[in-house]
Protein backbone atom coordinates (compact mmCIF):
# COMPACT_ATOMS: atom_id res chain seq x y z
CA UNK A 1 0.00 0.00 0.00
CA UNK A 2 1.39 3.15 -0.95
CA UNK A 3 1.85 6.17 1.68
CA UNK A 4 -0.33 9.34 0.70
CA UNK A 5 2.23 12.38 -0.09
CA UNK A 6 -0.12 14.67 0.68
CA UNK A 7 -0.24 13.92 4.50
CA UNK A 8 2.33 15.15 6.38
CA UNK A 9 1.11 14.80 10.31
CA UNK A 10 3.01 17.84 12.82
CA UNK A 11 3.32 16.23 16.01
CA UNK A 12 2.15 19.04 17.87
CA UNK A 13 -1.15 19.44 15.94
CA UNK A 14 -1.81 15.55 16.78
CA UNK A 15 -1.04 16.27 20.75
CA UNK A 16 -3.76 18.83 20.64
CA UNK A 17 -5.91 17.23 19.38
CA UNK A 18 -5.57 13.68 20.37
CA UNK A 19 -4.27 14.60 24.26
CA UNK A 20 -7.69 14.31 25.80
CA UNK A 21 -8.62 10.85 23.56
CA UNK A 22 -5.57 9.13 25.04
CA UNK A 23 -5.48 10.19 28.63
CA UNK A 24 -9.64 9.41 28.96
CA UNK A 25 -8.44 6.09 27.72
CA UNK A 26 -5.71 4.97 29.80
CA UNK A 27 -7.48 6.50 32.53
CA UNK A 28 -10.48 4.56 32.11
CA UNK A 29 -8.78 1.51 31.48
CA UNK A 30 -6.28 1.88 34.63
CA UNK A 31 -8.50 3.80 37.06
CA UNK A 32 -5.22 5.52 37.77
CA UNK A 33 -4.69 9.57 36.73
CA UNK A 34 -1.18 9.29 37.50
CA UNK A 35 -0.37 6.14 35.68
CA UNK A 36 -3.27 7.42 33.08
CA UNK A 37 -0.28 10.64 32.67
CA UNK A 38 2.12 8.62 32.03
CA UNK A 39 0.60 6.33 29.82
CA UNK A 40 -0.48 8.86 27.86
CA UNK A 41 2.50 10.79 27.30
CA UNK A 42 4.54 7.42 26.42
CA UNK A 43 1.86 6.64 23.86
CA UNK A 44 2.16 10.27 22.50
CA UNK A 45 6.01 10.07 22.49
CA UNK A 46 5.48 6.52 20.60
CA UNK A 47 3.46 8.48 17.74
CA UNK A 48 6.05 10.77 18.10
CA UNK A 49 8.53 7.94 17.03
CA UNK A 50 6.14 6.21 14.44
CA UNK A 51 4.85 9.78 12.82
CA UNK A 52 6.64 8.25 9.64
CA UNK A 53 4.20 4.93 9.72
CA UNK A 54 0.77 7.29 9.46
CA UNK A 55 -1.26 7.14 6.66
CA UNK A 56 -3.83 9.51 7.26
CA UNK A 57 -5.44 11.03 10.25
CA UNK A 58 -7.83 8.13 11.08
CA UNK A 59 -4.96 6.03 10.44
CA UNK A 60 -3.31 7.87 13.51
CA UNK A 61 -6.33 7.58 15.94
CA UNK A 62 -6.70 4.33 15.32
CA UNK A 63 -2.98 4.29 15.59
CA UNK A 64 -3.65 5.55 19.33
CA UNK A 65 -6.56 4.17 20.47
CA UNK A 66 -4.93 0.44 20.25
CA UNK A 67 -1.48 1.42 21.11
CA UNK A 68 -3.38 3.24 24.43
CA UNK A 69 -5.52 0.06 25.14
CA UNK A 70 -2.52 -2.01 24.92
CA UNK A 71 -0.30 -0.48 26.92
CA UNK A 72 -2.51 0.24 29.68
CA UNK A 73 -3.69 -3.41 29.98
CA UNK A 74 0.07 -4.13 29.73
CA UNK A 75 0.37 -1.30 32.67
CA UNK A 76 -2.59 -2.90 34.93
CA UNK A 77 -1.36 -6.63 34.42
CA UNK A 78 2.38 -5.36 35.92
CA UNK A 79 0.57 -3.26 38.89
CA UNK A 80 -1.59 -6.52 39.59
CA UNK A 81 1.57 -8.71 39.27
CA UNK A 82 3.44 -5.94 41.86
CA UNK A 83 0.89 -6.17 43.92
CA UNK A 84 0.63 -10.07 43.80
CA UNK A 85 4.02 -10.29 44.48
CA UNK A 86 4.04 -7.97 47.50
CA UNK A 87 0.68 -9.73 49.15
CA UNK A 88 -2.06 -7.33 48.21
CA UNK A 89 -5.04 -9.25 47.75
CA UNK A 90 -6.88 -8.40 44.57
CA UNK A 91 -10.12 -6.95 45.94
CA UNK A 92 -7.98 -4.43 47.91
CA UNK A 93 -6.80 -3.61 44.89
CA UNK A 94 -9.70 -3.09 43.31
CA UNK A 95 -10.99 -1.08 46.29
CA UNK A 96 -7.83 1.09 46.18
CA UNK A 97 -8.90 1.89 42.24
CA UNK A 98 -12.31 2.78 42.71
CA UNK A 99 -11.03 5.05 45.30
CA UNK A 100 -8.31 6.08 42.79
CA UNK A 101 -10.94 7.26 40.21
CA UNK A 102 -11.42 11.37 41.07
CA UNK A 103 -14.85 13.50 40.41
CA UNK A 104 -14.96 15.24 38.00
CA UNK A 105 -14.50 19.07 39.00
CA UNK A 106 -18.25 20.03 36.71
CA UNK A 107 -20.49 20.96 38.94
CA UNK A 108 -23.78 19.86 37.34
CA UNK A 109 -22.85 16.04 36.77
CA UNK A 110 -25.35 13.58 38.04
CA UNK A 111 -23.52 11.03 40.82
CA UNK A 112 -24.72 8.27 38.60
CA UNK A 113 -22.47 9.53 35.90
CA UNK A 114 -19.95 9.34 38.59
CA UNK A 115 -20.99 6.37 39.77
CA UNK A 116 -20.37 5.16 37.10
CA UNK A 117 -16.90 5.69 36.00
CA UNK A 118 -16.01 4.24 39.38
CA UNK A 119 -18.26 1.12 38.21
CA UNK A 120 -16.80 0.59 35.06
CA UNK A 121 -13.16 0.48 36.84
CA UNK A 122 -14.10 -2.48 38.60
CA UNK A 123 -15.22 -4.86 35.48
CA UNK A 124 -13.36 -7.38 34.19
CA UNK A 125 -10.41 -5.63 32.11
CA UNK A 126 -11.71 -7.35 28.54
CA UNK A 127 -15.46 -5.82 29.01
CA UNK A 128 -14.15 -2.43 30.40
CA UNK A 129 -11.96 -1.89 27.31
CA UNK A 130 -14.71 -3.27 24.98
CA UNK A 131 -17.16 -0.78 26.86
CA UNK A 132 -15.12 2.18 27.10
CA UNK A 133 -14.45 1.96 23.15
CA UNK A 134 -18.10 1.86 22.59
CA UNK A 135 -19.43 4.66 24.90
CA UNK A 136 -16.14 7.03 25.27
CA UNK A 137 -15.10 6.32 21.30
CA UNK A 138 -18.41 5.66 19.98
CA UNK A 139 -16.75 2.93 17.85
CA UNK A 140 -18.61 -0.15 16.15
CA UNK A 141 -18.41 -3.42 17.68
CA UNK A 142 -16.83 -4.18 14.26
CA UNK A 143 -13.98 -1.62 14.70
CA UNK A 144 -13.48 -3.06 18.49
CA UNK A 145 -12.79 -5.71 17.43
CA UNK A 146 -10.32 -4.33 14.94
CA UNK A 147 -8.78 -2.47 17.78
CA UNK A 148 -8.71 -5.69 20.22
CA UNK A 149 -7.44 -7.77 17.59
CA UNK A 150 -10.43 -9.87 18.71
CA UNK A 151 -13.47 -11.85 16.64
CA UNK A 152 -16.22 -9.32 16.39
CA UNK A 153 -18.47 -12.12 18.32
CA UNK A 154 -16.00 -11.80 21.11
CA UNK A 155 -16.73 -7.99 21.11
CA UNK A 156 -20.30 -8.31 21.10
CA UNK A 157 -20.38 -10.98 24.13
CA UNK A 158 -18.24 -8.72 26.16
CA UNK A 159 -20.50 -5.82 25.56
CA UNK A 160 -23.55 -7.29 25.98
CA UNK A 161 -22.02 -8.62 29.80
CA UNK A 162 -20.27 -5.75 30.69
CA UNK A 163 -23.36 -3.73 30.09
CA UNK A 164 -25.32 -5.86 31.58
CA UNK A 165 -23.29 -6.09 34.85
CA UNK A 166 -22.42 -2.06 35.31
CA UNK A 167 -26.21 -1.16 34.11
CA UNK A 168 -26.88 -3.90 37.42
CA UNK A 169 -24.24 -2.38 39.81
CA UNK A 170 -25.71 1.10 38.38
CA UNK A 171 -29.11 0.76 39.08
CA UNK A 172 -28.19 -0.71 42.98
CA UNK A 173 -26.35 2.63 43.31
CA UNK A 174 -29.52 5.05 42.23
CA UNK A 175 -31.65 3.18 44.56
CA UNK A 176 -29.05 3.92 47.28
CA UNK A 177 -28.55 7.30 46.17
CA UNK A 178 -32.73 7.77 45.64
CA UNK A 179 -32.52 6.36 49.67
CA UNK A 180 -29.73 9.08 50.56
CA UNK A 181 -31.23 11.93 49.11
CA UNK B 1 -47.00 -8.24 29.77
CA UNK B 2 -43.60 -9.64 28.54
CA UNK B 3 -43.71 -7.52 25.64
CA UNK B 4 -44.35 -4.39 27.66
CA UNK B 5 -41.80 -5.93 30.12
CA UNK B 6 -39.69 -6.26 27.00
CA UNK B 7 -40.10 -2.85 25.85
CA UNK B 8 -39.23 -0.98 29.15
CA UNK B 9 -35.82 -3.49 29.43
CA UNK B 10 -35.27 -1.73 25.76
CA UNK B 11 -36.00 1.86 26.70
CA UNK B 12 -33.89 1.42 30.06
CA UNK B 13 -31.13 0.20 28.32
CA UNK B 14 -31.29 3.19 25.83
CA UNK B 15 -31.38 5.36 28.92
CA UNK B 16 -28.17 3.37 30.68
CA UNK B 17 -26.80 3.51 27.48
CA UNK B 18 -27.37 7.87 27.07
CA UNK B 19 -26.23 7.87 30.41
CA UNK B 20 -22.77 5.78 29.92
CA UNK B 21 -22.06 8.23 26.95
CA UNK B 22 -22.94 11.10 28.90
CA UNK B 23 -20.45 9.88 31.82
CA UNK B 24 -17.76 8.45 29.11
CA UNK B 25 -16.98 11.54 27.90
CA UNK B 26 -13.23 12.83 27.18
CA UNK B 27 -11.68 14.24 30.37
CA UNK B 28 -9.50 17.21 29.59
CA UNK B 29 -5.85 16.50 30.06
CA UNK B 30 -3.96 17.42 32.76
CA UNK B 31 -2.75 21.00 32.43
CA UNK B 32 0.31 21.29 30.70
CA UNK B 33 0.54 17.64 29.80
CA UNK B 34 1.07 18.83 26.04
CA UNK B 35 3.82 20.77 27.02
CA UNK B 36 5.53 18.09 28.77
CA UNK B 37 5.29 15.88 25.69
CA UNK B 38 6.24 18.14 23.35
CA UNK B 39 9.37 18.73 25.67
CA UNK B 40 9.95 15.04 26.15
CA UNK B 41 9.57 14.50 22.26
CA UNK B 42 12.59 17.50 21.94
CA UNK B 43 14.72 16.46 23.95
CA UNK B 44 14.39 13.24 22.57
CA UNK B 45 15.03 14.40 19.00
CA UNK B 46 17.61 16.26 20.46
CA UNK B 47 19.18 13.25 21.93
CA UNK B 48 18.74 11.38 18.70
CA UNK B 49 20.66 14.52 16.25
CA UNK B 50 23.27 14.22 19.11
CA UNK B 51 24.01 10.44 18.54
CA UNK B 52 23.16 11.19 14.83
CA UNK B 53 26.11 13.84 14.83
CA UNK B 54 28.24 11.63 16.91
CA UNK B 55 28.03 8.58 14.50
CA UNK B 56 28.49 11.06 11.78
CA UNK B 57 32.07 12.52 13.36
CA UNK B 58 32.78 8.73 14.02
CA UNK B 59 32.11 7.36 10.37
CA UNK B 60 34.23 10.76 9.22
CA UNK B 61 37.29 10.07 11.52
CA UNK B 62 36.94 6.57 10.65
CA UNK B 63 36.68 7.69 6.60
CA UNK B 64 39.96 10.05 7.27
CA UNK B 65 41.72 7.16 9.22
CA UNK B 66 41.04 4.64 6.56
CA UNK B 67 42.23 7.39 3.82
CA UNK B 68 45.64 8.33 5.21
CA UNK B 69 46.18 4.69 6.30
CA UNK B 70 45.82 3.60 2.80
CA UNK B 71 48.05 6.44 1.60
CA UNK B 72 50.42 5.25 4.04
CA UNK B 73 50.15 1.47 3.24
CA UNK B 74 50.17 2.88 -0.68
CA UNK B 75 53.41 4.91 -0.27
CA UNK B 76 55.33 1.76 1.92
CA UNK B 77 54.25 -0.53 -1.16
CA UNK B 78 55.54 1.87 -3.55
CA UNK B 79 58.78 2.24 -1.89
CA UNK B 80 59.32 -1.38 -1.32
CA UNK B 81 58.58 -1.75 -5.29
CA UNK B 82 61.08 0.95 -5.92
CA UNK B 83 63.35 -0.52 -4.08
CA UNK B 84 63.01 -3.73 -5.36
CA UNK B 85 63.39 -2.39 -8.52
CA UNK B 86 66.29 -0.99 -7.37
CA UNK B 87 67.72 -3.89 -6.60
CA UNK B 88 66.94 -5.85 -9.80
CA UNK B 89 68.76 -3.06 -11.93
CA UNK B 90 71.81 -3.32 -9.12
CA UNK B 91 71.60 -7.13 -9.69
CA UNK B 92 71.17 -6.96 -13.21
CA UNK B 93 74.09 -4.36 -13.72
CA UNK B 94 76.51 -6.72 -11.21
CA UNK B 95 75.25 -9.45 -13.82
CA UNK B 96 76.00 -7.39 -17.16
CA UNK B 97 80.00 -6.58 -15.15
CA UNK B 98 80.21 -10.27 -14.13
CA UNK B 99 79.60 -11.23 -17.84
CA UNK B 100 81.96 -8.77 -19.18
CA UNK B 101 84.59 -9.68 -16.88
CA UNK B 102 83.97 -13.05 -17.66
CA UNK B 103 84.66 -12.81 -21.26
CA UNK B 104 87.32 -10.63 -20.98
CA UNK B 105 89.11 -12.90 -18.66
CA UNK B 106 87.76 -15.70 -21.20
CA UNK B 107 89.89 -13.95 -23.71
CA UNK B 108 92.87 -13.12 -21.47
CA UNK B 109 93.00 -16.78 -20.92
CA UNK B 110 92.55 -17.36 -24.89
CA UNK B 111 95.47 -14.92 -25.00
CA UNK B 112 97.49 -16.87 -22.64
CA UNK B 113 97.14 -20.04 -23.98
CA UNK B 114 97.79 -18.65 -27.55
CA UNK B 115 100.85 -17.07 -26.53
CA UNK B 116 102.06 -20.56 -24.87
CA UNK B 117 101.40 -22.22 -27.37
CA UNK B 118 103.13 -20.56 -29.77
CA UNK B 119 106.19 -20.23 -27.36
CA UNK B 120 106.43 -23.93 -27.06
CA UNK B 121 105.76 -24.04 -30.84
CA UNK B 122 109.11 -22.00 -31.36
CA UNK B 123 111.10 -23.98 -28.66
CA UNK B 124 110.05 -27.60 -30.26
CA UNK B 125 111.82 -25.99 -33.49
CA UNK B 126 114.84 -25.31 -32.40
Amino acid sequence: MRKPLNWQPEFEQLVEEHQSMVFSLAWRMTGDRGLAEELAQDVLLELDRNLGKMKSADHARFWLRQVTVHRSADALRRKQAKAASLGTDLWVELEERHVLVEPRDIDDESPLGRRIEELLAGLPESQRAALVLRYQEDLTPEEIAVTLKAPVATVKSQLQRGLKLLRMQASQTLKEYVRGT
Amino acid sequence: MSVEHRDLSEQELADFERKLRIALQHRDAPLGMKQRVLARARERRQAQHGRWWMLQRIAASALLAAVFGGFAVYRQVEERSLERKKGQQAREQILTALRITDKTLDRVNERLTQGSRSNLGFQTFR
